[in-house]
């Protein structure tokens, strides 16, 4: 039910989107560099390993080499080899390697000439077809090393072995000397020691093959020759020295080499890719959880924000879909943001206003039917025309033939004057028409009671103005200004051009209004019963609805002197008349 | 906006300790598996061979291996006994090599009531809940030792067999395939059969006895590491090495000796340490749920002084590297 268009979503949205992929990007770079460090560093501390082992290997060799020349040394320089001395430096050698099994000396046709320590032969020995004696025999001035095997020659337990061997001169006896086959055993004690502590990760080693393969070391050595486990020497013997990745048995493994010379047996160091990188592996986690964590923290954070900004703006859509609906009357609470703050102030000064001019508008409406109501009425004042018509009558009577008929005659073009086809605005020629009319018929009814003077200039004439505004006041300065009268009483109507305004203007020398009357007729309702039942301010609020508040009534008045009524209108030309 | 700030904090410090705890591995846990190994005997290079085999298993596959066997290979009773011991243990299989054939059938019935999944090794038990068999064919290597005996005889003469416990289901297995091969030269007579009962001493005197009974005994062959040990030993005492032709089984060092003394002409080599290695891996998968084939079968090899040497048979003669 997420609205996918409103603020909050869209601003959730950007927000998370830019963030979750800023936040992938640089935990994939520093992946990738934290990885690619990681494994970089993994190889080199294996290959290292592997070339640390190997250094030591060769000293190792280097060492054992030395020993045999010593011992070489030792017995060609010897009078005989059954001299006492001789064997006890043997001897003593013997006493301080450890990883010597034995030293023994071959004739040439493999017949022992000694050995230390002195243990029988065994029979059987074979010793001519052994490879460190066929390796002495074929190359005379080489140190070789043999691969590992069985020692069967004396009579002690059958042990594994590496065999240095090399051709020596000895003497027998007196004489001449004799080249023999010098042979020194030697275990795996110390490869073994040397190997044993290496390892890669969990499960990675190294391992030693001498030039053909066989395994001199291995942490499984017992596995391999029981032919248990394998290892995949066919592509490590191509190499002297480097690495490659090993993809047998569905597991990755680097194997590293290094050749020991000179005897070239090699080291080989067995790393499982998925150790290497374990590194990798927790370093990944370790990102998916702060990449799940960043996201959630990030959702949570952009709901909050996008919530604060859109709340308010939601807040006021909602007002202004209820002011929509027509109800002016909720104000708008205003709360945190300062832009939205600002908009709902507008919005709510705004709101003010509308709710005023609505007001007004109503007032007005109803101002203006309520009069256009009593122009109607004016139009076809029954009382007047009753009053008229008995005036008649009564003229009638007396026979003053004359009189009636003008008094017909100027109630006829009254009438008809106060219909004027409907129209509303006419020219003050004909308003000042209708007042005339008026002014004769309630001459003629008052009996002669008043004189009355119409004064307007040429100007005025053509001007508009709206009707039925001189009658009612005129009606009212003889109600209430001559009638009461004792002498002759005097009306005045006047029209003239005055400061770009028309005005119109009714005197009467009357019994005048009091100050607070006088104050009273434009805001008070003053209705008289006997009159048009047009009161005064409904021409005032006629003339202002219709022109403006520039306009309207203005009344001075003096008490036993007579009241003077101003009218303001604006000059409108006739320009109906005109088309 | 300070609760909110209170909550950051706590939301950031939550996702710091959730990495933590995704950084820490699993530190190395104790055995998976307790597995017990009963054999026939607890002394001989046969047996203890098959033991660091088992062991070397045992280390790979994280197990805990218990090693029971009584000290003698006749010790029919204390083999049963040793038996319900480890049941009552409960490990988590048992790999039994059976002194006798029927004797420890019940008990064996007993061991896979229970629940624990049983596997045979070096010599079959009367059970049909044995999950599988890891051995030497007996039959067949009886019949190489007879095949071998017979040539160094040429197809003619009077031998002698030392075989180890007769109730054995390896010993009587060795013995009729021997058996069936001599069967087919009628001028080869098997003039006694006998039981060491995988006792040295037994065996010598039993071979002293032979030599002054048949003074034209061509040849012996002894059906176990011990019996061979037996034989070899009085038949060099007595000078007649070379003359009486000895097949041997398996391959203590003494025997090898003998074997390049020209005492004994010939070894049948078993692989008592792939016997035991292959016992426990079975073992381990079988309680894992892998299924393991019904037999297997390990392996022989005659090896004599020709092809003592061949760097092959070296790593078979001898295992271990010290």
């Amino acid at each position: 039910m997420v609205n996918t268009k409103s603020i909050q979503f869209i601003i959730a949205k950007t927000f998370i989107f830019i963030t979750v992929a800023a936040v992938c990007i640089v935990s994939i770079m520093l992946y990738n560099k934290f990885s690619n460090t990681a494994e970089k560093n993994a190889d080199l501390n294996i290959q290292q390993v592997v070339e640390q082992v190997n250094y030591n290997l060769e000293i190792y060799v280097k060492n054992m080499t030395s020993i045999f020349d010593v011992v070489q040394d030792l017995i060609r320089k010897s009078s005989s080899v059954t001299n006492p001395i001789l064997i006890e430096q043997l001897k003593s050698i013997m006493k301080t390697r450890e990883d010597l099994i034995s030293i023994a000396l071959f004739t040439k046709q493999g017949k022992l000439v000694f050995n230390t320590p002195e243990l029988p032969m065994r029979s059987n020995t074979q010793l001519e077809r052994q490879s460190w004696f066929e390796a002495a025999m074929e190359r005379p001035d080489q140190l070789s090393f043999s691969s590992p095997h069985i020692q069967n020659l004396f009579k002690t337990t059958y042990k594994w072995a590496v065999s240095i061997s090399k051709q020596a001169s000895y003497r027998a006896g007196a004489g001449q000397p004799d080249q023999g086959v010098l042979v020194i055993d030697m275990n795996f004690k110390t490869i073994n020691e040397l190997s044993k502590q290496v390892s890669f990760g969990k499960r990675g080693y190294i391992y030693i093959i001498d030039s053909i393969g066989n395994i001199v070391y291995h942490p499984q050595q017992q596995l391999i020759y029981a032919g248990l486990k394998y290892e995949n020497l066919e592509r490590v013997l191509t190499y002297a020295y480097g690495s490659f990745q090993d993809n047998t048995n569905d597991e990755s493994k680097l194997i590293t080499i290094k050749t020991v010379n000179p005897i070239g047996w090699k080291v080989v160091g067995v790393a499982y890719r998925d150790e290497i990188v374990t590194a990798k592996s927790e370093l990944n986690t370790f990102i998916l959880w702060f990449l799940v964590i960043i996201i959630l923290f990030v959702l949570l954070v952009s709901i909050i924000v996008s919530a604060r900004i859109s709340q308010p703006i939601q807040n006021l859509a909602k007002l202004a879909k209820s002011i929509g609906k027509g109800d002016f009357t909720v104000p708008i609470t205003t709360i945190g943001i300062y832009e939205v703050d600002q908009l709902s102030n507008r919005f709510n000064m705004m709101l003010r206003q509308i709710r005023q001019l609505m007001d007004q508008i109503i007032v007005e409406q109803e101002a203006k039917r309520k009069s256009e109501l009593d122009v109607l009425q004016a139009q076809i004042n029954p009382h007047f025309l009753y009053n008229t018509l008995n005036s008649v009558i009564r003229l009638a009577e007396r026979g003053e033939t004359r009189e009636a008929v003008t008094a017909i005659t100027s109630l006829s073009r009254f009438f008809r004057i106060s219909l004027s086809k409907g129209k509303n605005i006419i020219t003050v020629k004909e308003e000042i028409e209708h007042v005339r009319h008026y002014l004769i018929i309630q001459t003629i009814r008052y009996k002669r009671k008043f004189r009355y003077t119409i004064d307007i200039q040429d100007e005025a004439l053509d001007c508009m103005t709206m009707k039925l505004i001189l009658q009612p006041i005129v009606e009212n300065a003889i109600v209430h200004g001559i009638e009461m009268m004792q002498e002759e009483g005097m009306i005045t109507i006047t029209a003239a051009i005055v400061e770009d305004k028309l005005m119109l203007q009714v005197t009467d020398n009357g019994l005048g209004m009091p100050p607070q009357i006088l104050k009273s007729l434009l805001t008070k309702q003053v209705r008289s019963e006997r009159g048009s039942g047009v009161g005064v301010k409904n021409v005032h609020d006629r003339i202002q609805l219709c022109y403006g508040q520039g306009y309207g009534l203005e009344f001075e008045s003096e008490l036993e002197e007579g009241t003077t009524v101003i009218i303001w209108l604006p000059i409108v030309r006739n320009e109906r008349e005109d088309e | 906006m300070k609760r909110m700030n209170l909550f950051l904090v706590a939301i950031l410090s939550l996702s710091f300790s959730l990495s933590s705890c995704s950084i820490q591995t699993g530190v190395m846990s104790d055995n998976r598996f307790v597995i017990d190994l009963i054999v026939k005997m607890n002394q001989g290079d046969y047996w203890n061979t098959l033991r660091s085999g088992a062991e070397a298993a045992a280390k790979e596959f994280n197990v805990k291996l218990q090693f029971l066997a009584p000290n003698y290979e006749d010790d029919i009773s204390g083999q049963i006994e040793l038996v319900n011991q480890s049941i009552q243990n409960r490990p988590d299989a048992v790999i039994l090599a059976a002194s006798d054939y029927m004797g420890l059938a019940q008990v064996t019935d007993r061991i896979a009531y229970h629940n624990i999944p049983i596997i045979s090794i070096d010599s079959e038990v009367g059970s049909a809940r044995v999950k599988t068999y890891v051995g030497t064919n007996n039959y067949e290597a009886g019949q190489l030792a007879a095949k071998r005996m017979i040539g160094l005889i040429h197809k003619s003469g009077q031998i002698a067999v030392m075989n180890f416990v007769q109730a054995a289901k390896n010993a009587s297995q060795r013995e009729e395939g021997f058996q069936d091969y001599v069967a087919r030269f009628p001028n080869v007579r098997v003039v006694d059969i006998q039981y060491s009962q995988s006792n040295q001493r037994n065996a010598e005197e039993i071979t002293r006895r032979w030599l002054a009974q048949y003074p034209s005994l061509d040849g012996i062959v002894a059906l176990n590491a011990e019996s061979s040990i037996g034989v070899g030993r009085e038949i060099q005492r007595s000078g007649k090495g070379g003359k009486v032709k000895v097949i041997a089984f398996d391959s203590p060092p003494e025997t090898m000796g003998l074997l390049q003394d020209g005492v004994v002409q010939a070894l049948i080599l078993q692989n008592p340490f792939n016997n035991g290695y292959l016992a426990v891996k079975n073992a381990v998968d079988i309680i894992e749920g892998r299924n393991v084939p019904e037999r297997m079968d390990t392996g022989i090899k005659l090896i004599d002084l020709d092809n003592m040497l061949w760097p092959e048979n070296q790593k078979l003669l001898i295992p271990f590297v010290k």
